[in-house]
């Protein structure tokens, strides 16, 4: 679906999906082994239904990638911080070896 | 008629360049003789908000827009027809040239973006895809913008399937955030494609795109890289655009009165820049015309981009002998295609609508299946706890490793995956310099990796979803 609907907040366009609650069964098929995703009949659903959650796994992905780049960004950080650590226990010992 | 085939009507003389989802081709119309643009796309998806999107922009008219004549659907592709501006995009000039543009240049090239902006956000329409490359010169130095609208829509529609999430380094940080927006999105985008033009890449533009969506919203705006080589109106101008908070940020109106743009000089300032891409261009189609020792591509290469992959003429005869030169018949072109219109049975099918999915007054649906399911994620989360789930077994060294050695001997654990998963860093500080440069080395690649693996999860997730999408999609189409 890609209408868009107009919020009441700001003059702002948000796409439908995002407004939308994912359901929780579409949480749980998205966690859960593939070896059972072909007891998903997916043709009984109507197909404005089928787009819909095809964008709400979109949104899903999107969460769970968020949490990947945001732990790798932790540690990237803690990489530079003991870097930055070692810089300086360095040049502090050079001073007081002196 | 209405039922005439494209190649019937127009004459494709070479290919101008590709982008993420279609080829643009430059073509003629033969019966007005006119030099213009197609852009096709191939298309799967849903064709009515497209066609929607086609009638809307086919009613823009300013000199500051492409302009959009019509559309055809020829087999599975979609082919937009649109104006055809002969010095190519913004960022083809400044590829071409090895070069980025100078404060002049720049503020010649906003002055007619932001009135193009004008008129798009008087109409409350919103571009959604400003940057370098959708910012197209015609030889007398004008520029318009490109790729509003149909295309755009097209770009969502496709990245909603396929689970790509588009270039972020343009977007406005309430665009990553998802959390609604407006005209002034668009701002925010000049303001990164002023930098893209001053420097010759957006900020964060070498960083990888999955850490820009993290930081665009996170950090404070960009700003020029060397302030000292800028005007005070410059740096002013971008930092009028690169606001956060969008209710402050400055619009197109506003910025039209900026002194930056009042200082603005004509188009004709360009030409030069233009010559000169466009004798690169030549000589590299020619080059490659003759590398490819293809006849055909040559004698259809004048003034092209006959790329390694020219165009291929199964279904249309390549441009006869010589160009006629485009001459201002602009409006007699749009009459003639106004008519142009997608094949009777496509109509039939779009008209056909589906129920609101939306529709919150029925009972929230709940699958029989579903118990299974829950069943399985227990399991699932059981596993996750115990062994710190599946994500992070790539990050797990060989056991002869030095580091996981050394890491497991530390902290008693068994990858550097876990504790990275952990958030607990202290492991960090007892390994070798050297060991550290290593993770450091490999960090980006390892998120990389990790990013592909949900991805394509994702995908496999999806795809049965798209299989019934598209069945559906057939049987409406016999009915
Ligand atoms: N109307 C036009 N006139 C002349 N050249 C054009 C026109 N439209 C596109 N081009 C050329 O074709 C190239 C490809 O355009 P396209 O819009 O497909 O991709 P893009 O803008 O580079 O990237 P994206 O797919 O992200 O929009 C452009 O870089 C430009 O050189
Ligand atoms: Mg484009």
């Amino acid at each position: 679906g890609g209408c868009y609907l107009v919020s009441p907040l700001v003059p702002t366009l948000v796409p439908p999906y995002l407004l939308e609650e994912i359901p929780h069964w579409l949480v749980v098929y998205s966690k859960a082994d593939q070896e059972l995703d072909h007891k998903l009949r997916w043709n009984m659903f109507r197909l404005s239904e089928l787009d819909c959650y095809s964008d709400m796994l979109t949104r899903l992905y999107k969460q769970e990638l968020q949490l990947i780049v945001m732990k790798y960004e932790q540690y990237r950080s803690a990489l530079l911080q003991e870097f930055e650590r070692r810089r300086r226990a360095k040049s502090y010992g050079a001073l007081t070896n002196q | 008629s209405l039922t005439r085939q494209p190649e019937e009507v127009f004459d494709i003389i070479c290919k101008l360049g590709e982008g993420s989802y279609g080829s643009v081709y430059k073509a003629l119309h033969k019966e007005s003789e006119q030099v213009l643009a197609i852009k096709q796309v191939p298309v799967d998806t849903d064709l009515q908000e497209i066609i929607k999107e086609i009638s809307i922009m086919q009613q823009c008219d300013s000199p500051y827009v492409v302009k959009y004549y019509g559309s055809y659907f020829k087999n599975t592709d979609l082919w937009i027809v649109m104006e055809y501006c002969g010095a190519g995009s913004v960022s083809d000039i400044m590829r071409l040239r090895k070069k980025t543009l100078s404060e002049d240049e720049i503020a010649t090239i906003l002055c007619d973006t932001l009135k193009g902006l004008e008129y798009l956000h008087r109409r409350r329409k919103i571009h959604r895809d400003i940057k370098a490359g959708n910012i197209l010169l015609n030889m007398e130095g004008h520029a318009k913008l490109a790729d509003f609208g149909v295309a755009g829509q097209l770009t969502d529609t496709m990245a909603k399937r396929n689970t790509v999430i588009g270039t972020p380094f343009w977007m406005a940080p309430e665009v990553i955030q998802e959390i609604g927006y407006d005209c002034v999105a668009d701002i925010w985008s000049l303001g990164i494609t002023a930098l893209e033009m001053a420097e010759g890449k957006p900020p964060y533009g070498d960083i990888h795109p999955m850490r820009a969506i993290f930081m665009i919203p996170t950090k404070p705006p960009p700003s020029f890289r060397e302030p000292d080589q800028w005007s005070s109106e410059f740096i002013d101008f971008v930092s009028q655009c690169l606001v956060k908070n969008p209710e402050e940020r400055a619009t197109a109106e506003y910025l039209l009165t900026h002194e930056f743009i009042g200082n603005a000089k004509q188009p004709h300032i360009l030409s030069q820049m233009i010559a000169e891409a466009g004798e690169i261009r030549e000589s590299q189609a020619y080059r490659n015309a003759m590398n490819a020792s293809n006849a055909k591509a040559f004698a259809a290469g004048g003034g092209c981009q006959v790329g390694n992959d020219s165009y291929n003429s199964d279904t249309m005869k390549q441009a006869s002998g010589t160009l006629v030169p485009a001459r201002d018949g602009s409006g007699e072109l749009a009459a003639g295609l106004a008519t142009m219109v997608i094949n009777e049975q496509d109509l039939a099918t779009m008209k056909r609508h589906d129920t609101d999915p939306m529709d919150t007054n029925k009972p929230k649906y709940r699958p029989l299946f579903l118990e299974h399911f829950e069943k399985k994620e227990v399991n699932h989360l059981n596993i996750g706890t115990t062994a710190n789930g599946t994500l992070t077994s790539h990050l797990r060294m060989p056991d002869s490793d030095p580091i996981s050695t050394q890491v497991a001997e530390v902290c008693g654990a068994a990858s550097v995956g876990a504790l990275i998963e952990s958030g607990n860093f202290e492991f960090l500080s007892y390994l070798s310099e050297c060991e550290l440069e290593a993770l450091q080395a490999r960090l980006d690649v390892e998120m990389e990796a990790e990013i592909e693996r949900l991805h394509a999860l994702y995908e496999r997730k999806r795809r049965p979803i798209l299989d019934a999408i598209s069945l559906k999609r057939k049987r409406q189409q016999n009915f």
